[in-house]
């Protein structure tokens, strides 16, 4: 067997372009294949029924979104060239891009987007991720005013609507009407995008190809190869040798490989934050959480900047609230809460809280201050994390024992309310909106609220917010949300971490976004040019 | 003996009702159900209620428990194993696309197991005791012990990126489609070598004490002495006479490795990007994906059914008194 392995040597060694170093000119130059990774195969081609983010990255390829986000992650014309929204908000009217075509050279029509819409109201559809930012759409009144014109009717105005048709990437209604929706186009796609599909192979790769008859700004590179690499560190040793242009790098390989002269020769290693931090959710029904005070003293036992500096490496920063620093939405007045065992214990006495048995742990009315927090099974940041709010808890009397169950167990346990505190993360919307997290009708078994915050001030700022059009008076009431919501702390705010990227310097023009990194926004990795061999 | 092997059958057969039932009821008591998959990544929106329940009624999730299990069952007689929650294809199709990949590599991983390791447990039996033995064997209790992700990773920097002889992950090279038959043997075989070894490590060992001491009984017994006694080699004693013998616990072991073949492993299949039953039975654990979950047990149920019945046939052949045994009855 060690003979075969001799006689096909050559095919292991790097393509030539991988550790050689590329021509130095800046000009965008056509062709070439882009060698990406998914670190979990795609459930489903079919983009309206897709429920992983992975999902979401080829399918951007492959089909085009009524608009489109730009850096900032502002609106821009995708499908649709224009549109204009009634002053009450309810009505949006979409004119669709004349030239624009599906890649067998049918038109997009207005029915299409129609069609698509319904789609993604159809229960039968299941279209898990998408359906609930249309949940207030009016269908029987919605409908193409022409073949390029759609108007579509809300029952509720809503401020983040118009980003919500970032999600919408419009199907051919004549190809996608037949069969059953939900199953018979995993593996197979035709859409408006600038790419098409070659082939999938389940669990392998999948190969797009660049369409020669596309409608909108072309993107320069030829072929882009999706490979499935499913562990991280398998993943780095293929970017090193040049198997794959762009990888996720781990907080540990940053730290360790990221300045190495051997592979900044040929590799570019990006940092970015988007658009998710890591909290602690409180149940604030809870006994003893319920006082904010308690709750205070408790984001003042988490030693955050060691979290940063030591945990993170540097390459996360602390969370004062709601928003994340890059948002309009985030108020910089409002101060992180730092690690201050003795303001916490002086906090918790303030409340009541005294070890009148001398066990260690304080007490108030003969009841201990212990509480139970859930974690996860499978993220060794959330148990670290959780140990030491533990280990510096029991310093200032507090008893926090750790649960660990996993995901499909955890979720249904957090949603229904059961929890006491639990460690979870958020990935946020490009257009803020924090009403299903904190508005007090969103709490069990309604919405996000699984902590049961209920502040009527809060509430009253969320659904202003959440009708009005005009985005300087909402960032005032987000503001004021912001301060509010810290000074309540229903969750124990941690980290946002950021996002760590290396890729490989034949690859030219990568620019992150304001919040989705290289994703999700226009051009994005349309504008990526591979610089060929010198 | 066909009477023997008639009961053996009816019973794999009550067996065989009885795991699909166990595991039935198992999985439906884990909680969270195969929704909550879907709602822990609708994000910050809530799922309307519609969705979830057009998702729970399609999968008779809101149907008593044994009533779901006689829907499971009228499609299973049928070989119909129903959809995956998660993707809507076929449980049959999805195992079948792995299936023969983990066969593959586990099939190559059991025979250089076994052809390494018996004869080195026959080496060790006739050796018993003596120095060179006894390193052997805290050898293999080592061998046994080490982590087979930090085997799989120090083997894939030492000949994947140190010395670049073979390659980094997967099961085919890119230009694989193109390739001649011989070729494409010749290249699955340079994929297989990395993971194959790691999965081999481990049951080399077993296989190596297992026969070990499997021989080392028998050897103890007289008539080893009497072969010794009229003259015979000590080669011949240990494969005519100790290692014939010794079939008995050999036959035990081999019931027991065999569902091992379909069985795939969750931490060779990620590190090396072998697409087989391992990460499929994982993820469908972990996202209560109950139509795979079930579709995976039947299949693992009925090889180590077929397995163990096999085992108990070779007994019936390779010592007539498990027959006799039966006849006095």
């Amino acid at each position: 067997m060690l003979c075969i392995a001799c006689g096909g040597r050559e095919t292991a060694t790097p393509p030539a372009t991988a550790t050689n170093p590329v021509a130095d000119n800046d000009t965008p130059v056509d062709g070439g294949t882009l060698l990406r990774r998914l670190d979990i195969d795609v459930v489903t081609l079919n983009p309206i029924v897709s429920s992983t983010r992975n999902d979401r990255l080829v399918t951007q390829y492959l089909f085009t979104p009524v608009i489109h986000l730009d850096r900032n992650l502002q609106p821009i014309p995708g499908l649709a060239d224009s549109w204009e929204i009634s002053d009450d908000g309810l009505t949006y009217r979409f004119q669709l891009n004349k030239k624009a075509t599906f890649s067998d050279g049918k038109p997009v029509r207005a029915s299409d987007l129609v069609f698509t819409l319904r789609k993604i109201v159809d229960p039968a559809a299941e279209a898990v991720q998408v359906s609930g930012s249309f949940e207030q759409m009016d269908i029987s009144r919605t409908r193409a005013l022409d073949d390029h014109t759609v108007e579509i009717v809300f029952k509720q105005p809503l401020a983040t609507q118009l980003t919500r048709f970032n999600d919408v990437l419009v199907l051919p209604e004549h190809a996608y009407a037949a069969g059953n929706f939900r199953k018979d186009y995993n593996d197979t796609a035709l859409g408006s995008g600038p790419y098409k599909l070659v082939k999938r192979e389940v669990g392998k790769e999948i190969v797009l190809e660049r369409r020669t008859d596309y409608w909108g700004d072309r993107p320069h590179i030829q072929r882009v190869i999706w490979k499935v690499i499913v562990d991280h560190a398998v993943a780095f040793n293929a970017v090193k040798r040049g198997e794959i242009d762009e990888t996720f790098v781990t907080s540990d390989s940053w730290q360790r490989e990221r300045t190495d002269p051997d592979l900044t020769k040929f590799l570019d290693f990006h940092r970015f934050y988007t658009l998710n931090y890591n909290h602690i959710n409180w149940n604030t029904r809870h006994p003893i959480l319920s006082d904010k005070r308690v709750r205070r003293a408790l984001a003042m036992c988490l030693p955050i900047d060691t979290i940063v500096n030591d945990l993170y490496h540097g390459t996360a920063r602390a969370m004062s609230g709601p928003f994340t620093p890059d948002e309009w939405a985030y108020n910089p007045t409002v101060p992180v809460i730092r690690y201050d065992l003795d303001a916490a214990r002086q906090l918790l006495a303030q409340a009541g809280w005294k070890d009148t048995n001398g066990d260690g742990v304080l007490d108030k009315d003969a009841r201990p201050l212990a509480f139970e927090l859930l974690i996860m099974s499978g993220s060794s940041t959330a148990k670290t994390i959780a140990q030491m709010l533990q280990a510096e808890g029991k310093k200032a009397g507090v008893q926090i024992e750790i649960t660990m169950m996993d995901g499909a167990a955890a979720i249904p346990h957090i949603m229904a309310g059961k929890h006491e505190a639990a460690y979870l993360s958020w990935d946020l919307d490009p257009d803020p909106d924090p009403y299903a997290m904190f508005h007090s009708s969103q709490a069990p078994p309604r919405g996000q609220n699984f902590g049961f915050y209920a502040n009527a001030e809060a509430d009253k700022i969320m659904e202003q917010a959440r009708r009005e059009l005009d985005i300087g008076k909402r960032k005032e009431l987000f503001w004021r949300l912001h301060e509010l919501l810290a000074e309540d702390q229903p969750y124990l705010w941690i980290v946002q971490v950021s996002d760590k990227r290396a890729v490989n310097k034949r690859v030219r023009g990568v620019i992150p976004s304001r919040g989705f990194g290289f994703y999700l926004w226009y051009p994005g990795e349309f504008d990526w040019w591979i610089a060929p061999a010198r | 003996m066909t009477s023997y092997v008639l009961r053996r059958l009816l019973f794999a057969a009550l067996t065989f009702f009885g795991i699909t039932v166990a595991t039935f009821v198992l999985i439906h008591s884990v909680p969270g159900d195969p929704v909550s998959f879907f709602v822990g990544r609708a994000g910050a929106y809530t799922l309307p209620k519609e969705v979830i329940d057009a998702i729970r009624a399609q999968y008779h999730l809101d149907e008593p428990l044994p009533v779901q299990y006689l829907y499971w069952l009228r499609g299973a007689v049928t070989l119909d194993f129903g959809e995956s929650i998660i993707d809507r294809r076929d449980v049959t199709t999805r195992i079948a696309e792995k299936l023969p990949n983990t066969l593959q590599l586990n099939t190559v991983a059991f025979l250089i197991a076994a052809i390494v390791g018996i004869p080195i447990g026959l080496w060790s039996a006739a050796r018993s005791g003596r120095l060179a033995e006894r390193a052997s064997a805290v050898g293999f209790f080592l061998l046994y012990s080490l982590p087979s992700f930090w085997v799989a990773l120090l083997l894939m920097q030492l000949f994947a990126i140190r010395f670049d002889i073979l390659p980094l992950f997967g099961m085919a090279s890119d230009d694989y489609a193109d390739m001649s038959t011989g070729a494409r043997v010749a290249d699955r075989l340079r994929h297989m070598i990395l993971p194959a070894l790691t999965l081999t490590y481990g049951q080399l060992a077993i296989f190596a004490r297992f026969s070990k001491s499997a021989v080392t009984e028998v050897i103890r017994q007289d008539f080893i002495t009497a072969a010794r006694a009229k003259g015979a080699g000590e080669m011949a004693v240990m494969w005519r006479h100790a290692f014939r013998n010794a079939l008995i616990p050999m036959i035990t072991l081999l019931g027991i490795t065999i569902p091992y073949l379909i069985s795939g492993s969750v931490i060779v299949e990620q590190i090396f990007q072998w697409d087989g039953i391992g990460l499929l039975y994982m993820q469908a654990i972990l996202s209560r994906d109950y139509p795979t979950i079930m579709g995976l047990t039947v299949i693992t149920a009925v090889v180590t059914l077929l397995a163990s019945l096999l085992a108990d046939i070779l007994y019936a052949v390779a010592d007539p008194r498990v027959r006799v045994g039966e006849r006095a009855q």
